[in-house]
């Protein structure tokens, strides 16, 4: 079951109606726990105990590095908690790639080993739940909360259901807080449910599914029987397919969160809106680019040693990030990618900062519509990593971002919705990201935002693709 | 000890001086009792919510008063054959499965001879995809006034009670007709009750039961617009709006664009895959086989005088499912000896079909069906004069 079927559009409203008949913390609790361990289990049946597992396991470590005063005790408890987790991610998510690396790796030097004839399915969110799990256990070392006591709370902080399958990766700081008493949704809450959960949806089946049906995935399957303007429009669409997908979720997350009287963090800012790639990463994906900040890159060093070591942090922290998302080479190219731009970009900016014509050029309006057009270029050229379908159909993909007509050569035989629909992302991003808010809308009169919304609905009932497809952050 | 407010901020200052506001707020506290007012509370405080409620079932409603524009941009195939068919009176009727659908013409068929009598108005309620369980509830439904004559265009697959067909619980079925399944068919018990209840909540909103009609309708209207904005879903539009029309004014012989022109010995020479045909697999018999006997009691009760024929198919196919057709042959012989129903068995050498004469392994095209329809045409004067 997943956001977006039929199943989850039972599942959500009849656990929003227990949630809220059931009187007394504990009841509610429970019931928000087995509803979103059901969840899991309707994802991944195979692999519940793989949660309820990291779950014992994080939960007791915690109260065992609170009641340990010996510093080596309560870091062979962080350890055991950060080892079982780091465990299991890699035991599910790398052992394949790393076998058939092995593999090829022998038979270059003429050892060769039996290929592969066994795969591993991966356990719905566990990267996520895992992340979720590492900084519970970190934030109580680093004694910036106190372990919880109850098995329960600490359960459904872990697994509730709307941020349990893709995220976001939530905090114990941000979420803990919110369950001392359960949270009665107040009516700004659930208004705000409505925009979110609404808005997430249309994101994903209208704009999301529409593009990789209609444009996407054909061009991506075959790129080299297109021209290089359809490929060029090809390559947008995806970058705004993947935001869509990514972000759609997140903000129905956020939605389900709000009518059960919880707030989750944002985890898009508006991307593609970024005048650099540092900047960039400060509005994608939040919750997965801070977490590595806050718990590797920080820990690393950041950026207080030599500028060499500085350069090694951002491109290790990258690098694991790209591999976070897939165990591929393609995904570690991506994350090399970002890596390489990163530190370009921290180069340069340390070159110029305090330059006085450098800071007053880069004042400039002018300045800052070339930089976002140069952002927004090699961010483009980086998603091709993640979709080619091999590294010859990448080269012909990237090959067309970078040609030289690239300024003239936008006219193709692109189907008249993809414009339209990357219009709608645009739009999106211009009423909200260039004034600085969530979303506009949130500030227009009552009738005006319901008027939306059920224009919204309408439009999914009707116009969305009668089959969903799945989320590509479930993957992860 | 703080109070709570008992306005919100920046409400006292717009209900300053003798406005409607206040009066509203003290006409509604002395006319209405505490629960209304509450009520009144909840509605203002949710008015997002409650007016995002309301405009869906204003949409709704919308969509409800075009109800014909949508169906015929996407007509229910099952509904609108069956539609089509109560529209008139007929004298003869066809039922069966899609290899009716594509290969009875009743307009070649029409004004045969029976009994001294011309049967002037025939009609195909050839329901793709349908089991011998959905043709009954069809035949039910879509002869308020009884044929003089039926024609069960029956094949193996329509009695494998391995097959269940939503559609007909979708769109053919009451909730008399559950309880019978549920009483006759208790293994299917589940699935027919779950399918029933799952059509009758979508067919509650308008919006999603008309979807795709929508779809194609604005698919039209955008494509005149903006020609070639969207050329897919137009041609399927298109396609679904002369099917609708077929359907409302003709005989019920609309068959599918592939199907009409296809050819299955071409298929062969090509040594391409005739696609997959899964029908006959894990072949039983016996459950939908008591809906054969409940159409027969359906005649006998009604004075309409049953044929069954039993539908050419490619030799291929035959020889692909031996055992599936053996048992089903026999279940026809059981039926024809114990309730002593006309059988016809059209060989494919005596109706003169060959590969060229099929789309695929079991629909005959358009040349097929020209010549299955003047052997059905023979072959049905014959019983009539006897």
């Amino acid at each position: 079951m997943i956001f977006a079927t039929k199943a989850f559009f039972i599942f959500l409203p009849t656990v929003l109606v227990v949630y809220h008949l059931l009187r007394g913390r504990t009841h509610k609790y429970r019931v928000l726990l087995a509803a979103s361990w059901l969840f899991y289990a309707w994802l991944s049946p195979q692999y519940l105990w793989v949660i309820v597992l990291c779950t014992v396991i994080d939960y007791l470590a915690a109260l065992k590095i609170e009641a340990t005063a010996s510093d080596r005790a309560r870091k062979r408890w962080l350890t055991v908690s950060i080892a079982a987790n780091l465990g299991l991610l890699v035991a599910f998510k790398y052992t394949a790639f790393a076998y058939d690396n092995a593999a090829s790796l022998a038979g270059l030097c003429g050892a060769p080993v039996a290929g592969r004839t066994w795969d591993i399915l991966l356990p719905v969110g566990i990267s996520f739940h895992t992340f979720q799990g590492i900084s519970y256990t970190v934030d109580v070392y680093r004694r910036q909360i106190t372990a919880v006591r109850s098995f329960l709370d600490y359960a459904l902080f872990v697994s509730f259901f709307p941020q349990l399958a893709a995220g976001p990766i939530v905090r114990a700081v941000e979420f803990l807080p919110q369950m001392a008493t359960p949270p009665s949704p107040t009516a700004r809450q659930v208004a705000d449910g409505l925009h979110f959960f609404v808005l997430g949806l249309f994101k994903k089946l209208f704009i999301a599914d529409q593009l990789d049906l209609l444009f996407v995935a054909p061009v991506f399957a075959d790129p080299a029987a297109f021209d290089p303007a359809t490929r060029r429009w090809a390559c947008v669409a995806w970058a705004a397919q993947i935001y869509c997908d990514f972000s759609g979720y997140s903000d129905m997350a956020v939605g389900c969160a709000k009518w059960f009287g919880f707030d989750l963090p944002r985890n898009f800012n508006f991307p593609y809106l970024a005048a650099s790639i540092t900047d960039f990463w400060r509005r994608w994906h939040l919750s997965l680019s801070t977490w590595l900040r806050d718990y590797l890159y920080f820990p690393l060093g950041g950026s207080r040693g030599s500028p060499a070591r500085t350069y090694f942090n951002l491109m290790l922290v990258f690098v694991l990030c790209g591999l976070w998302h897939g165990a591929t080479w393609a995904w570690l190219a991506y994350g090399l990618y970002n890596g390489v731009l990163m530190s370009l970009h921290r180069v340069w900016d340390r070159a110029l900062a305090g330059v006085a014509w450098a800071d007053a050029v880069r004042a400039t309006r002018a300045w800052r519509l070339l930089a976002w057009a140069g952002t927004s270029l090699a961010v483009v050229a980086g998603l091709i990593l993640i979709r080619m379908p091999s590294w010859e159909a990448g080269v012909v993909l990237a090959r067309s971002l970078f040609g030289l007509d690239l300024l003239a050569g936008w006219s193709a035989t692109v189907p008249v919705w993809v414009p339209v629909l990357l219009g709608l992302v645009a739009l999106g991003h211009l009423f909200s990201g260039l004034r600085g808010k969530v979303c506009g809308l949130l500030d227009l009169p009552s009738p005006v935002r319901a008027a939306v919304y059920a224009a919204a609905a309408v439009l999914l009932v009707t116009l969305s693709p009668g089959v969903g497809k799945t989320f590509i952050y479930l993957a992860f | 000890m703080q109070t709570r407010p008992t306005t919100r901020p920046g409400t006292a200052l717009r209900l300053r001086g003798p406005n409607v506001g206040r009066v509203a707020v003290v006409a509604t506290a002395v006319l209405f009792p505490a629960r209304w007012r509450r009520l009144a509370g909840f509605v203002s405080r949710n008015r997002t919510v409650v007016l995002f409620t309301l405009f869906m079932l204003g949409a709704d409603f919308v969509v409800g008063r075009f109800t014909a524009t949508w169906e015929r941009h996407s007509p229910d195939d099952y509904a609108a054959r069956v539609t089509g068919c109560a529209r008139a009176r007929r004298d003869l009727v066809f039922v069966g499965g899609s290899p009716v659908t594509e290969g009875i013409d009743p307009g070649r068929i029409a004004g045969i001879d029976w009994n001294g009598r011309s049967l002037a108005s025939a009609y195909a309620v050839g329901l793709s995809g349908g089991t011998t369980s959905d043709f009954y509830h069809a035949v039910v439904r879509a002869c308020p006034a009884p044929p003089r004559v039926l024609v069960y265009g029956i094949t193996a697959s329509d009695l494998n009670d391995s097959r269940h067909e939503p559609h007909g619980p979708y769109s053919l079925m009451t909730w008399g007709d559950l309880t019978r399944w549920v009483r006759l068919r208790p293994e299917s018990a589940e699935w027919v009750t779950r399918h029933f209840v799952r059509a009758r909540v979508g067919q509650a909103s308008n919006l999603y039961r008309y979807r795709h009609g929508i779809r194609m309708w604005a698919a039209t209207e955008a494509d005149r617009l903006v020609p070639g904005s969207c050329p897919e879903s137009v041609r399927e539009a298109d396609d679904l709006r002369d099917s609708a029309e077929a359907l409302e004014t003709g005989s019920g012989y609309a068959p599918a664009r592939g199907f009409a022109v296809g050819r299955y010995d071409a298929i062969k020479a090509a040594e391409l895959s005739p696609g997959p045909f899964t029908y006959l697999d894990k072949y039983r018999t016996g459950s939908h086989l008591k809906y054969l006997h409940l159409l027969i009691d359906w005649c006998d009760a009604n004075g309409v005088e049953l044929v069954l024929i039993d539908m050419p198919v490619t030799a291929d196919l035959e020889a692909k499912y031996p055992a599936a057709f053996a048992e089903y042959r026999t279940r026809l012989a059981e039926v024809e000896r114990d309730r002593g129903l006309p059988v016809l068995r059209p060989t494919r050498t005596a109706v003169g079909l060959t590969d060229a004469h099929f789309a695929d392994l079991i629909h005959m095209n358009r040349d097929g069906a020209a010549r299955f329809s003047a052997w059905v045409r023979a072959a049905l004067e014959g019983v009539g004069r006897e």
